[in-house]
């Protein structure tokens, strides 16, 4: 008996149903077992999150182990690109939190899918309240991280501030110039902390977390710690920087306080300065447009990337040519009549004083006396001069963006302005008008040049490279960049002028009761304004081992305005000065 | 008479049931495992089955002609329950589904119209001996049109389209010609423009994901696009029960109710989803063995409709899981969160040991 049809086709309808059974069982099979390995892999990267771990920079120590910029731990909040699903809504959430503007966000998360796992910093240095909701509506903003990470933290506030220098996020032309660098990352912008980049930073730990879908973390699976950058020793005498910038005050100007045998710049002041905690965080835009905007440049660090006329600070040069080419001596006679004539015209000295000789000329500044000096050595052998002195090209000291100033000479002359060099144009700069341009540090280190019989030094900030453990890695020797051929009465002679300017000439304000202080005032005419002022000086005189230069912007005159600076700065120091070189006080 | 009842059971279908639930409580109880819920979700789970076990025995003991008669007042209950959904129902994942009934907690009235869709289909086609022309498919479609309109409206696309499975099969087993019925096949197919169009905009983007699920990664894609992840990284041996890091970490949605056969891939690998197929593959080939078997048409044609529902849900269920159709929200049968699937699928199984019980009855 043949079954009923119903029955014959409930047994097709059977096979047919198995069959596609068997068709999802060979799906699974292709998926599971062939194509498995690789969703394995999707799945862990779906619920592995490599963080990378900030290094604490290193520390800036003053020479005697102070701190002067160290790290403090705060908290970063950044957005994982992957896992943000909607970019608009979520920056308007976080706007408020991260003190950025939604569209601010959204375009940082857009720039940041190229990496999507690594997380963009939206704001560093976050305070609690901030973090706080961010975790209470966890579930609400997915894709948002809260990591700690250390910041930069300033014990001494403004101290010091140009020199060590401020972090900003790194640009896209720094991410193509400097390899090893990720978006994102904090980089010394100037001073120090951008010379010694690589120094500081330290190496970034990872850290291995299992997060749900949801992006929240639950547990670590594995960790590198991070290694911490390596601390600078610095040069610097933080009681001294400290005495420089108060005798600065509220003056523009900038003072240098160096070590003629080594280098070691123990102060260098300028102002107006800025607070370099208000980058520590990622300066607001706000902040940095008044920065910027500021008339008193106060981003500029006037010591070593401001250049100026030198002013009567110039005639080291001039008295120094003119002795060692023989062309003047100790008691050679010079008539200061209070004006010097060059053919139809007349040059005007600010006063006369009579019949002096080197030193009497040299103490009292005299024009008329650098004028006939200059005159005689000319135009070619100021310009060797000056620039074996070092002036017209950076030091090489270790920071960022030093300015080179400017000597004059006759080929210059024709190149820039097209004019041959006129006598008068000698005159001009054997008194450090005209054209010349020098930085402070430059004048610093002219000074010590002279202060230890031909020395040229290289000004330098960093003494030593420490380990986090607190290990020496280098302790480089002082670089001396040249050792100048002068001729031992040429140097004594203008050394003993120097000392007679302190001593009752026009640098007496410099003078410290019991050091021997020798230096030269300046009073650099300007076309901005008044003239700036000028000190550069150095002590005990006879065996120096500091010199300090000031400068005064629109100080008007060199013995009033910069003197009395450099004298807080020498009776600061005098007492290690005295014990250090076993000077005896004398009147 | 008790002996011969028990001798009368279809013990292969029995089994399959049992180890069916067993696996279904198994893998919930990983799938929520740390979830906030997990244990009112296991202990709702029992007492589905609790219930569903009773629904199971008064179905078999029911006799399945006598529930046959009382086809105009089920399907009258049950259009008048699928009316009530869309006044009075609860919204949850924005669909209106269920009808919260106090105590008792909430039913989906769309579960059980399945039920009652193929008795009274049943008794309907019973009553027609032949289906000569295309024309005479006409008022069985309309049977089902109805409930299947009503069902569409919470809206639940899913157990819209069991129903039209459910439809063909025993129209062919009743004996349609198959040319009618790809012919009605392919008319309803040069109407899916038109039903395009009725869709919903996130039906669209679902299927617009299974296309092309990387087009939209995180949005209408993202289910499909973990889904296949954890099926596939369970590879052949699984991750090992409750280790499974797609399902622990909820990158799955839904993954205790449409998406738990992600968790059996994951976790239990190609082995376990083999062994699960088998169990549905044994209680499909019941089933459909009972309707063949079956001492009358009309039970036949119940039993070749409860067999269709579940072939249906198994492939379409596990079909979007791996990808292989649009996601379409429909449970999988026992092992699915849901109290009233359960008690509908228990019941099902129930009516088909009736069938059973009595086709042996008759010939011994």
């Amino acid at each position: 008996m043949t079954p009923p049809l119903w029955s014959q086709r409930a047994a097709r309808l059977t096979i047919v149903v198995l069959a596609l059974l068997l068709l999802i069982e060979g799906r699974l099979w292709v998926m599971q077992a062939v194509q498995g390995p690789a969703y394995l892999r999707l799945s862990e990267q779906n619920r592995l999150r490599d963080y990378v771990v900030p290094a604490p920079r290193g520390v800036l120590y003053d020479r005697k182990g102070r701190p002067l910029v160290t790290s403090r731990a705060a908290f970063t909040i950044s957005v994982l690109p992957m896992e943000v699903r909607e970019p608009a809504r979520l920056a308007e959430r976080l706007a408020p939190l991260v003190g950025l503007e939604p569209q601010e966000i959204t375009a940082r998360i857009a720039a940041g899918r190229q990496r999507p796992f690594e997380p963009v910093p939206l704001r560093r240095d976050a305070d609690k309240a901030a973090v706080i909701t961010i975790e209470e509506q966890r579930l609400d903003l997915p894709g948002v991280v809260v990591q700690a990470e250390p910041v930069r933290h300033y014990p001494l506030g403004t101290h010091a501030a140009h020199l060590v220098g401020y972090l900003g996020e790194i640009t896209e032309e720094e991410l193509r110039t400097r390899p090893g660098y990720r978006p994102g990352d904090l980089i010394g912008k100037t001073g120090i902390e951008r010379t010694y980049d690589a120094v500081l930073r330290g190496h970034a730990g990872r850290l291995r977390v299992e997060v749900d879908a949801a992006g929240r973390p639950v547990r670590v699976l594995g960790r590198e710690a991070a290694r911490p950058g390596q601390s600078l020793v610095l040069a610097i005498d933080a009681d001294l920087q400290a005495v420089a910038e108060q005798a600065l005050g509220t003056q523009a100007g900038a003072v240098v306080a160096m070590d003629p045998r080594t280098g070691d710049v123990l102060a260098l002041a300028s102002h107006p300065a800025y607070a370099p905690a208000l980058f520590a965080g990622g300066i607001s835009a706000a902040n940095w447009r008044r920065l910027i905007a500021d008339r008193a440049l106060p981003l500029l660090n006037r010591a070593t990337e401001g250049t100026y006329e030198p002013g009567s600070v110039f005639k080291v040069v001039t008295g120094l040519a003119a002795l060692a080419e023989g062309l003047a001596t100790r008691d050679t006679v010079f008539h200061c009549t209070g004006a010097l004539r060059l053919g139809r015209w007349v040059f005007r000295d600010l006063a006369a004083y009579g019949t002096v000789n080197f030193i009497r000329g040299t103490a009292v500044s005299c024009n008329v006396m650098f004028w006939t000096l200059g005159q005689a050595v000319g135009e070619a052998r100021l310009y060797r001069y000056a620039t074996m002195l070092g002036l017209g090209q950076p030091t090489g000291i270790d920071l960022p963006a030093e300015a080179a100033g400017l000597v004059p000479n006759a080929a210059w002359k024709q190149r820039v302005w097209k004019e041959p060099w006129y006598p008068g144009d000698t005159l001009n700069m054997s008194i450090g008008q005209g054209w010349v341009l020098v930085t402070p540090l430059q004048v610093a280190r002219m000074m010590a040049a002279v202060a230890t019989d031909g020395v040229l030094v290289r000004p330098r900030l960093v003494r030593r490279i420490v380990a986090p453990d607190g290990r020496v890695l280098a302790e480089p020797a002082p670089r001396i960049d040249g050792r100048l051929a002068l001729p031992a009465a040429a140097v004594r002679t203008l050394r003993e002028g120097l000392r007679a300017v302190v001593d009752g000439g026009t640098g007496a304000a410099a003078a410290v009761p019991g050091l021997a202080i020798a230096g030269k005032t300046g009073s650099a005419e300007n076309p901005r304004g008044l003239p700036h002022a000028w000190f550069a000086g150095y002590a005990p005189a006879d065996r120096p081992a500091l010199v300090v230069v000031v400068f005064v912007e629109h100080g008007r005159r060199g013995g009033a305005a910069a003197a009395p600076i450099a004298r807080a700065v020498f009776a600061a120091a005098a007492p290690t000065l005295l014990a250090a070189t076993g000077e005896v006080s004398r009147p | 008479m008790r002996a011969a009842w028990t001798r009368d059971v279809d013990w292969p279908l029995v089994a399959a049931t049992v180890l069916l639930a067993a696996y279904g409580v198994v893998v919930l109880v990983s799938a929520t495992h740390g979830a906030p819920g997990a244990a009112a979700l296991v202990r709702g789970r029992a007492l589905h089955l609790a219930v569903g076990t009773v629904a199971l025995l008064v179905a078999a003991r029911l006799d399945y002609r006598r529930l046959a008669a009382a086809a105009p007042l089920l399907y009258a209950g049950a259009l008048l329950a699928l009316g009530a959904v869309l006044v009075v129902g609860d919204s949850r994942l924005g669909a209106q589904r269920w009808i919260a009934l106090g105590p008792v907690g909430s039913v989906q009235p769309s579960e059980l119209a399945k039920l009652v869709v193929i008795v009274t289909l049943a008794r309907h086609l019973d009553a027609a001996r032949t289906l000569p022309r295309l024309r005479a498919l006409v008022p069985y479609a309309v049977h089902v049109a109805v409930p299947a309109l009503l069902i569409v409206r919470q809206p639940d696309l899913g157990t819209a389209l069991v129903l039209l499975a459910i439809l063909a099969a025993m129209l062919y087993v009743a004996g349609a010609r198959p040319v009618d019925l790809a012919a009605a096949a392919a008319g309803g197919a040069a109407l899916l423009p038109l039903l395009w169009g009725a869709l919903h905009d996130y039906q669209r983007r679902r299927l617009l994901a299974f296309l092309d699920p990387y087009a939209d990664p995180l949005g209408a894609g993202y289910a499909i696009i973990q889904a296949k992840i954890a099926v596939g990284s369970g590879q052949l041996f699984g991750k090992g029960l409750f280790a499974g890091t797609q399902n622990v970490l909820r990158f799955i949605p839904e993954q205790h109710t449409d998406f738990i056969f992600t968790v059996v891939g994951e976790e239990l690998g190609f082995v376990g989803a083999t062994v699960l197929l088998g169990l549905y593959g044994v209680w499909i080939w019941r089933a459909l063995a009972i309707a063949a078997g079956a001492r009358d048409r009309l039970g036949g044609l119940m039993a070749t409709g409860i067999g269709a529902m579940m072939g249906f849900h198994v492939v379409v269920n596990i079909g979007m899981t791996v990808g292989l159709l649009p996601v379409t929200g429909i449970p999988l049968p026992l092992l699915s969160y849901g109290g009233t699937s359960l008690l509908a699928t228990l019941a099902a199984t129930g009516l088909l040991l009736g069938i059973r019980a009595r086709a042996w009855g008759a010939r011994g």
